[in-house]
């Protein structure tokens, strides 16, 4: 087969793969207003009152929420320090961190997370689910 | 093609594609719009089909992704310059692979059909391998460490990501390939103050904004 073939062949096939992975992604797509850590769901209130709020800084400025670090401890995770953090986002997007990380990060009213010092990738949007590890 | 010619273009297209990354793509995506997408369908694409038609060099398009990877270090918008930085020369990378089948005087793609087809196959691959290299880097980068399961689970998303320049390209890289037609000649002597004129304006623009936005 020659390349005026395979070419606009492989193309098609490029086209088909990303079509598909589009409607797999939004059927995947999970909407809720729970989170749900370590096995257990929370509204956004119950983390606000379970943990303490406090101000941290980033490159895009002072970012306000729930102390990551005090929630971990609140929810009832039994080696905070020896355990890694996986953030899901309902997207499919997640991030991994281990507890150093984790203990400098806030989680905000508006669901995401953010650490100082950080790429912005690890600054998860629209976080379902604290996977702890 | 002599080599001072061909080096002078590397910086030059090179400097305009970290320049267009950096303040454009920064630009589209404040605005909300998906920045990477959009810039690799009307911008990197098209750049490199464009240079690689010109100049007829293989090895040049990963010379430019070198110069504009280096801008990108320079980019005060994003988290992670190195990872973005290395994204972009593994985009040129993909780009001179993709390439290294087609002659330098682009004769398979004579017909509508062989260039859209390779818009398609260069902007998806480009996108979506940039896109994996920089959530591998990443995380690894800011020191929490690369967890396979997480791009696994999130490789739908970037697969489906890669439809949107795809398509862009079916349209940008014909249209280029109709400049091929026209006769695009330029003085030595203005062609190298123009290089370097405008060399100068993206490097001074974007270290400028380093400095002001850092």
């Amino acid at each position: 087969m020659g390349k005026e073939k395979i070419i606009p062949v492989f193309a098609m096939i490029l086209l088909l793969i990303g079509v598909f992975s589009s409607i797999y992604v939004h059927a995947n797509q999970v909407n809720k207003d729970t989170i749900n850590i370590n096995g257990n769901e929370y509204t956004i209130d119950e983390i606000f009152s379970l943990a303490k709020t406090k101000t941290i800084e980033t490159d895009e400025g002072e970012k306000t929420g729930a102390s990551l670090e005090e929630l971990m401890s609140k929810v009832g995770v039994s080696c905070s320090s020896c355990s890694i953090y996986t953030f899901k986002a309902k997207d499919g997007y997640q991030q991994t961190v281990d507890y150093k990380t984790l203990k400098t990060g806030i989680l905000t009213e508006n669901s995401r997370v953010y650490f100082p010092n950080t790429a912005h990738a690890l600054w998860v949007r629209d976080v379902i689910e604290i996977e702890v590890k | 093609m002599n080599k001072k010619k061909m080096l002078a273009g590397i910086i030059v297209f090179g400097s305009i594609w970290g320049f267009s990354e950096v303040i454009l793509g920064s630009l589209i995506a404040e605005a909300g719009y998906p920045s990477g997408g959009l810039m690799t369908g009307f911008f990197a694409i098209p750049i490199l089909v464009l240079t690689r038609m010109i100049f007829k060099q293989p090895g040049m398009q990963l010379g430019m992704g070198l110069i504009a990877g280096s801008l990108r270090v320079f980019n005060p918008f994003i988290g992670c310059q190195i990872c973005s930085a290395i994204a972009i020369m593994a985009e040129a990378m993909l780009f001179e692979i993709i390439f290294y089948g087609i002659s330098t005087d682009f004769k398979e793609l004579k017909n509508l059909t062989m260039q859209t087809s390779i818009g398609i196959i260069s902007a998806y691959v480009i996108f979506v391998g940039g896109y994996i290299v920089t959530q591998v880097l990443t995380p690894i980068v800011a020191g929490s460490g690369f967890y396979l399961e997480n791009l696994i689970v999130f490789m739908p998303r970037i697969l489906a990501a890669g439809v949107l320049p795809a398509l862009i390209a079916t349209i940008t890289v014909p249209t280029i390939l109709m400049v091929k037609k026209l006769d695009l000649s330029i003085k030595d002597r203005l062609y190298y103050s123009t290089a370097v004129g405008i060399t100068i304006f993206c490097w001074v623009t974007v270290i400028g904004s380093w400095v002001i936005f850092s």
